[in-house]
């Protein structure tokens, strides 16, 4: 009949049928039907259905849907959405969506719960926070959020040194950076217009044959975890044959001579073996980017790469972009304009400059993920923290003792490595909040879990977005909470006043934030009331591009006493974050700390374990890794994850399509079935992340899929600490 | 002033990521499990040497409707701008027009047992100088929309510059929608 009701299994995956209306306390269906209260005209906002954070605007129409779409005041937007984005509505009135606090009644992780009013859970979390910090100190209580995950981790310490510049470039090399899975609107649509531009050249290395490999000139099936050696390979050859930018190497950089030692054995012959591509490929692919430097960019890995030699396949990276000479060049990397950077170069004030609107006392105990201490995370940014840190951390009560836990919509029981383990840590705290849309299978571990307003429901302060040039964003309501659902901000302001230290806070509503932030600039403020997005009439700037510069200094005279004799801004270039301040191929003080690391160099690439197989995983265009999965449109799309295998390891297994399996390591025995396809190494498999839920309440994917972080250990990569997703598995019969 | 109405769908620009149905769903408010829009995708070739096949599936909107000419209550009907809508009040879900569409585009909206089908968003935007949902959303320009009798338009100038096929164009149904075929890896 119905084709569409037919083949709705679109992404060849097989689905189940919708599933019954079960009512959970507290949850938005347990209420009936209810009118959504807000406006039949757009709103600007920020979408926050994933980490990307996309300038969106939204209606709503007879008080029934909400219309969201990409808010094209931001340039790069238009008016273009991911589906998760436009599915926002859906998450919106979920009937399975929290409305009401609840306070557990059973034991923990038991799932029995009670509704309460918000005045009892916050006097109750006030009181036991208060509690723990009388008993054991403030540090005895850990708070966390959605930042701490891997993602926003690899992202900051990429982008520190620079951001991508798609669209004037000739050549892209891409490592996993799975940007067709992984949205990022402005990105993704820069990326999807170089790859059907005839005249641009991609090459993608995934062991998967993910929707990125389909699009480029050239895929090449790396071993999962190889990516570092092709890349030192790459470097190999450029310094064997002096193809590279001497100049640069020359002005810009320190320690040049530790990385041609480092590479002198990383010959394409020798990367083979590694890789699994032939040493030809790397001389040609070398020969080719040489040819069209500085407007080449190769990009930083993602995912699909990962292993503990994290921190030395970004640093080999960021090496092969500074040899061809691209940095702050029309077509290569760049650094993020923020406004402070743009005015200090203008020496004038050319984009209004943002209060901190949290108090932020310089506190002085050591972290309990080491996040920026001497030791193991020495080189992670505080901000962003190590999540995989934190089970043994409760489990050994070191560097002190950990009491309780305030968790905000993330949910590390099904994103983080090990779960099993951060389990059993959770079960030996105190008290655990968890402010969350759902009843996840983290909120399933709480002593009090909070419902919070969805992003459509919310007012927040303004946050930054540099690019080439300064942004700011704010993310404005678009229909009033539904029922009794409250944001984070107002609920840490509130419990900030019942603990007694509300006075530390410079402001107490949205709108007081708001100003404070903006150092009471109303057109600022206006500007992001109506737009959602305030950008400044700069000129985009490449500091090492003399045209850019050019333009720079007629506009902000005042600049050119910077400008040297070959027109730049080169003292750019020399005033970075490092002890030197100029780039260091060779770190002293990271060798000081880990020893072998100060250079790229070939280490720590084997993710096997001595397993015949790689197990890795991603994203699906519909989901995000964890907190998408039960939005019903989303749910809709996928609903589960049946672990892609290659036909000849489906056969030597004797697995057919659907087929049920086990995937063992020493970590987990993990049930799965099987999605037979060419578009994976015979010797990878790859599950799509955030199915395999074990919480109940999550009625549409409870019990569906395989949690592929069940099988990760906790082990992460050396310096920053990243998440390896990457893991050695064997194949064993039901 | 009549229109001649062309989607095109470039699939060098499509990546399957769905944010079209759910616009579509969304705008339109189709029914849970049934859809006027999806892209399919499927993976073609022999590993390594692989390719992926998009394929666009919603109403092409043809100038010659089989859909029309079996409608025993003209419910299936055909506006001046030659676009093929259904009127609800007459539909008596015979089911004829869906058996009838080589394109497999139509299906019985459960909640109001009718027949329904992609409209290009006529009510809602089209008739308003809006593209369609679909359009309008798309992350990655991967569709236009426009008057071909505009030569000034982007689906006037995009549609002279590339190689066009249209659907089953053997058929004889001439549809409004255009593909661009795939210029990249393995075809079968």
């Amino acid at each position: 009949m119905a084709y569409f009701q037919a083949r709705r299994d679109f992404l060849k995956l097989a689905t189940t049928g919708a599933s019954a209306t079960v009512v959970i306390p507290g949850s938005l269906g347990a209420l009936g039907d209810v009118a959504l209260r807000g406006e039949d005209k757009f709103i600007r906002s920020i979408c926050e259905m994933c980490s990307s954070r996309c300038p969106m605007e939204a209606r709503v129409v007879n008080g029934k849907t909400v219309l969201i779409q990409g808010n094209a005041f931001a340039k790069e937007m238009g008016t273009s959405l991911c589906a998760k984005g436009v599915a926002g509505a859906s998450q919106l009135y979920d009937s399975q969506r929290l409305v009401k606090p609840l306070i557990r009644t059973g034991k923990r992780g038991e799932n029995k719960w009670r509704e309460a009013s918000w005045d009892e859970a916050l006097s109750l979390i006030s009181t036991k926070l208060s509690a723990l910090k009388e008993r054991y100190g403030a540090r005895s209580v850990i708070f966390s959020a959605k930042t701490g995950e891997q993602y926003d981790l690899l992202r900051s310490f990429a982008s520190a040194f620079g951001s991508p510049n798609f669209e004037n470039s000739t050549y892209i090399l891409n490592f996993g950076h799975n940007l067709f899975e992984g949205l990022d609107i402005p990105l993704t649509k820069a990326m999807a217009h170089f790859s059907a531009d005839p005249s641009k050249k991609l090459v993608v290395f995934d062991p998967r044959f993910s929707v990125m490999a389909s699009k480029a000139n050239e895929w090449h099936p790396i071993k999962a975890g190889s990516d570092l050696a092709f890349v030192l390979a790459l470097l190999h050859v450029w310094i064997r044959d002096g193809k590279f930018d001497k100049k640069f190497i020359e002005q810009y950089t320190l320690g040049f001579d530790k990385l041609v030692e480092s590479v002198k054995e990383t010959t394409p012959q020798w990367q083979q073996s590694l890789t699994g591509i032939d040493a030809k490929v790397v001389e040609r692919i070398a020969a080719e980017i040489y040819t069209s430097a500085p407007r080449c960019i190769i990009d930083w890995g993602h995912k699909a790469t990962t292993t503990k030699a994290e921190f030395q396949r970004t640093r080999a990276i960021l090496m092969a972009n500074i040899l061809m000479g691209n940095v702050e060049k029309e077509g290569g990397i760049y650094f993020a304009k923020t406004a402070e950077r743009i005015n200090a170069l203008a020496d004038e004030r050319v984009a209004p400059e943002l209060n901190d609107p949290y108090p932020r006392p310089r506190v002085n105990e050591p972290r309990i993920d080491g996040a920026g201490e001497e030791g193991m995370y020495r080189f992670v940014s505080r901000s962003h923290g190590v999540l995989q840190a934190i089970p043994d951390a409760i489990l050994a009560q070191k560097p002190y003792e950990i009491k309780g836990w305030f968790l905000t919509r993330h949910n590390p029981l099904v994103t983080v490595a090990h779960p099993q383990k951060m389990k059993e840590a959770m079960e030996q705290l105190e008290f655990i909040v968890v402010n969350d849309v759902y009843l996840s299978d983290t909120a399933m571990m709480a002593d009090v879990v909070l419902p919070e307003a969805t992003y459509l429901e919310r007012d927040e302060g303004i946050s930054k977005s540099a690019f080439k040039t300064p942004t700011y964003m704010m993310r404005n309501r678009i229909v009033a909470p539904m029922h009794h659902t409250k944001s984070l901000i107002e609920v840490m302001r509130d419990l900030a006043e019942r603990m007694g230290f509300g006075s530390h806070y410079a402001w107490k509503s949205i709108a007081e934030l708001r100003a404070f932030q903006a150092k009471g600039d109303a057109e600022l403020l206006q500007t992001l009331l109506m737009r959602g997005v305030a950008s400044f009439d700069v000129p985009p700037l490449l500091a090492l591009q003399p045209s850019s510069v050019e333009r720079f200094c007629e506009r902000y005279p005042k600049s050119s006493v910077l400008r040297d004799t070959q027109g730049v801004f080169s003292h750019f270039l020399r005033s970075l974050k490092t002890p030197s301040k100029k780039i260091e191929i060779f770190s002293a003080e990271v060798e000081k700390t880990f020893k072998g690391y100060g250079v790229p160099r070939s280490v720590d690439m084997d993710v096997t374990q001595g397993h015949p197989y790689v197990l890795t995983s991603g994203k699906s265009a519909v989901h995000t890794n964890g907190h998408t999965q039960n939005i019903p449109y989303l749910n809709m799309l996928l609903s589960t994850n049946p672990i892609w295998m290659h036909p000849s390891t489906a056969k030597a297994h004797g697995l057919k399509m659907g087929d049920t399996f086990y995937l063992q390591n020493a970590i987990s025995k993990e049930k799965a079935t099987v999605f037979i396809t060419e578009g994976i190494r015979p010797d990878t498999l790859f599950a799509y992340m955030g199915f395999g839920r074990d919480a109940p309440q999550l009625k549409r994917t409870h019990g569906k899929g395989t949690n592929p972080s069940k099988l990760l250990s906790l082990e992460s990569a050396t310096l920053c600490g990243a998440m390896i997703t990457n893991v050695g598995v064997t194949i064993v019969k039901a | 002033m009549q229109k001649q109405y062309r989607l095109l769908y470039d699939e060098n620009l499509c990546i399957g990521c769905q944010a079209c149905s759910i616009a579509c769903r969304v705008e339109n408010s189709v029914p849970d499990e049934v859809y006027r829009v999806q892209v399919h995708m499927q993976t073609m070739g022999i590993f390594p040497n692989l390719g992926m096949h998009y394929e666009r599936l919603s109403c092409v909107m043809c100038e010659n409707p089989p859909c029309v000419s079996v409608c025993p209550t003209n419910a299936s009907f055909q506006s001046k701008d030659g676009l093929v809508h259904i009127d609800e009040k007459s539909c008596i879900s015979c089911k004829y027009c869906i058996l009838a569409c080589p394109y497999h585009a139509r299906f019985i909206n459960p909640l109001k047992n009718v027949v329904e089908k992609c409209t290009f968003c006529y009510e809602t935007r089209v008739s308003k100088e809006l593209s369609p949902a679909c359009v309008s959303i798309c992350p990655t320009d991967a569709l236009t929309f426009g008057d071909m009798r505009q030569s000034n338009s982007l689906v006037y100038q995009k549609s002279h510059k590339e190689v066009l096929l249209f659907p089953k164009a053997h058929l004889g149904t001439k549809p409004k929608v255009a593909f661009i075929p795939n210029r990249k890896g393995a075809k079968s």
